[in-house]
């Protein structure tokens, strides 16, 4: 089986400027990448022109909600939603229920994983039951396969507790992911406490929860000497005090989601449930300090926060409705709408922070388009775009601010080894 | 003036808007005079009162606004025992739908559940107060009630709110209407109930001595609402009067300065201010009621529901 990539321009994490070159794809290795390739027989021949050809991407943040409620999504549309994203690998959290926080849970998900079209990674949680009492068995888990530990949706709130998961954790070489929040500061809060959330009434998270909990986080890995993996940072104190622990030599990676980066607080308007996650959006001067230090590369990788709900939970009352929005189909049309094709950062970015450095964290060699390299890429297509109605998507839930919104550019074609995993 | 089927807050009232229920207020607080206190204008109507949170006070003042104009008024008693949520407050929505009500008058302790209710139905919402967000009719009456103490025009006159402003929806609401109406407006609180990012234009201040710097003209007492602090904002109900109350000293001095003083009621006797304010002749609490009465009614003169016969949302 022989694939011909025309005319496509090639996006690589080394340089902001593409290649144009022909790929040919031959029983799902890149067997050649030149300026022009010839047709022979019984290729089949895909034409690119005008497109981008970029490695498949991979979150380290997705909750695919399985095991325990379907009604929201499950591993294999979850699966599905990434595939309609470029999405070709994720890790999923442990923040189902029960909660993925022994051997035989990471077993049972890894199964209905494999059942699946792309490779897909589990979490643990760091503690039982995700409750920051006793510790999960850390070892076990790993064994069976757990990428990384984490208690995403809460903190570890006891710092003895934390102290005690990363000391252990470093046996086994396995990341600390932490979900950085002071609980009693963020009370019931429902948003970014500000003028918006006075002007709705709604009680506030204040940037100090997320901040404080962050500095003590990397304070135990570093004192601890684990890495640490600071999830969904919002704020531009926060990610600054990363910088600094970063050039310290600590080690600790972070992440931000591609919603950190485009919206406000000011987004929620009428109480607008699509705009309700935690983190929640901060202002605009942390996006504008995010994407800054996204640039400068304080922040390791992109990751979404994947947080699919139903349309029932999410049509409430802004301060009952559940914390999260989808992400993983709507991610790369947003970088390229509301960044790339204002020159705001280059294709380089996206493929060094959305596909190789997420790979990386894992301890996985990324897919760059290269000669000898496993067929795994994506066609995007910037002169068209993307709708994203519900027959668009593919998760379960459409809780995003995007639903029935129009970006510029569209995710045309997701090839993995031998198979086209999609192709609009 | 487009028709409106709902009044959610004081946003988003336009001027002319505004205008109108201010100006159509006064014809129907004068009918209150006369021996017949009733008009036909809503005949045929019902007004459904929602209250999941208790409040006699603002649930009468509608119920008898509602009846001058010869509505029918439904009381729905619904269960404030416990925090009710969006998801349930839906299901009885439905409920309604089938009741074909015109005007439903909602208070909640949840921000935002007016707002929920009215994309979810065709009937007319009033927001009777929604959690620490809008009191829409609240600040309509303070501020008809101020413009007949200032002689029609408030711009330029000072207002000073005192309490606690973080978790007080009529701050809110009356606060904005007050700086839309052209009056100077600041407020005096424990730091612990002043939100943050305020707008600019607000005088913040921590002491009544600050406050008679300012020269107030009317000051607004704000009720303490000690069932909303899970944490404590101030030590006790007795430090916050001594230091924020409108003690018998206070009011000697307000007195001499002729400060009105007004207070969305129910008032704490001996911690928001003492009995004898109660009975200062520039005490405008009574004439708050009073025009809330006909206030409301204007709102409900003012706003046009849906056709009854559309098919519900929900
Ligand atoms: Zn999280």
């Amino acid at each position: 089986m022989k694939r011909l990539f025309q005319h496509a321009e090639i996006a690589s994490e080394d340089s902001p400027k593409l290649t144009r070159a022909d790929v040919l794809v031959e029983d799902g290795k890149i067997v050649q990448v030149a300026p022009s390739i010839a047709a022979g027989e019984g290729v089949e021949v895909i034409d690119c022109s005008g497109k981008i050809l970029l490695p498949g991407l991979f979150d380290v943040h997705v909750h695919a909600r399985e095991p325990g409620q379907d009604q929201k999504e499950n591993i294999r549309t979850c699966s599905e939603a990434a595939i309609n994203g470029g999405v070709t690998g994720f890790v999923m959290m442990p923040n189902t229920s029960p909660a993925i926080d022994t051997a035989g849970v990471i077993k049972t998900v890894l199964e209905s994983a494999r059942k699946c079209r792309i490779p897909i990674y589990t979490s643990g949680a760091i503690t039982k039951g995700r409750e920051g009492k006793e510790l999960a068995a850390i070892g076990a888990m790993h064994a069976a396969g757990a990428v990384m530990i984490t208690d995403d949706g809460y903190p570890v709130g006891n710092p003895v507790v934390l102290r005690r998961a990363m000391e252990y954790a470093k046996n086994f070489g396995l990341i600390v992911a932490s979900h950085c929040e002071t609980m009693e500061l963020s009370g019931k809060g429902s948003m970014h406490e500000g003028s918006k959330s006075y002007s709705l009434g709604l009680e506030g998270i204040p940037a100090i929860s997320e901040e404080i909990c962050l500095d003590r986080d990397i304070r135990i890995a570093q004192y601890t000497g684990t890495h640490v993996h600071i999830q969904h940072v919002t704020t531009a104190r926060g990610m600054n005090t990363i910088r600094r622990f970063k050039e310290e030599g600590v080690k600790v990676t972070c992440e931000v989601a591609p919603h950190h980066l485009i919206f406000n607080h000011e987004d929620v308007g009428e109480y607008d449930t699509n705009y309700k996650m935690n983190p929640p959006l901060r202002t605009k001067e942390d996006n504008a300090a995010l994407l800054q230090g996204l640039i400068d590369g304080v922040f390791d990788v992109i990751a979404t926060d994947h947080a699919p709900h139903t349309e029932f939970e999410k049509n409430s009352d802004f301060g009952s409705a559940p914390f999260g929005i989808t992400g993983l189909e709507t991610a790369l049309p947003s970088l390229y709408h509301y960044f790339i094709k204002d020159g705001k950062f280059g294709w380089d970015l996206v493929v060094k922070r959305y596909s190789a450095e997420p790979r990386r964290l894992l301890g996985h060699a990324p897919v760059p388009i290269e000669e000898g390299g496993t067929a795994e890429f994506i066609v995007f297509n910037p002169g068209a775009t993307s709708t994203f109605s519900r027959d668009f998507m593919k998760s379960k839930s459409i809780n995003t601010p995007f639903i029935n919104k129009t970006l510029q550019g569209r995710v045309d074609t997701v090839v993995l080894g031998n198979e086209v995993l999609l192709s609009r | 003036m487009t028709p409106r089927k709902d009044l959610l807050d004081i946003q988003s009232l336009t001027d002319e808007e505004l205008d109108f229920i201010l100006t159509n207020a006064v014809p129907f607080k004068n009918l209150f005079k006369r021996s017949v206190k009733k008009v036909p204008t809503l005949r045929g109507r019902t007004v459904l009162t929602l209250f999941y949170e208790p409040s006699t006070r603002t649930r009468s003042s509608f119920e008898v606004a509602a009846s001058r104009l010869s509505a029918d008024v439904v009381n729905f008693s619904v269960s404030t025992s416990s925090v009710v949520k969006g998801e349930s407050v839906l299901d009885t929505i439905s409920t309604l739908e089938a009741m074909r009500t015109d005007y439903v008058v909602v208070r909640h302790s949840n921000s935002g559940i007016p707002n929920l209710i009215a994309k979810n139905t065709t009937a007319s919402v009033i927001n009777a107060g929604d959690g620490f967000h809008a009191h829409p009719t609240q600040a309509l009456l303070d501020v008809f009630t101020l413009k007949e103490v200032f002689g029609g025009d408030v711009r330029g006159a000072r207002i000073a709110f005192i309490g606690d402003i973080q978790h007080s929806r009529v701050a809110r609401s009356t606060n904005l209407l007050c700086r839309r109406m052209g009056m100077h407006t600041a407020m005096l609180a424990p730091s612990s109930l002043i939100p943050r990012d305020l707008p600019q234009d607000i005088a913040v201040f921590g002491s009544w001595a600050e406050l008679y710097a300012w020269k107030p003209d009317v000051i607004y007492l704000l009720r303490v609402q000690m069932e909303r602090q899970n944490v404590p904002f101030f030590p006790s109900l007795g430090e916050y009067h001594r230091q924020f109350g409108m003690t018998d000293d206070r009011l000697a001095r307000v007195r001499d300065a002729g400060v009105w003083v007004m207070h969305p009621g129910p008032v704490n006797r001996g911690v928001e201010l003492t009995d004898n304010v109660m009975t200062y002749e520039r005490c405008l609490i009574d004439q708050q009621v009073e025009n809330g009465i006909a206030v409301r009614m204007s709102v409900l003169y003012w706003l046009k529901p849906g056709s009854a016969t559309e098919e519900a949302v929900v």
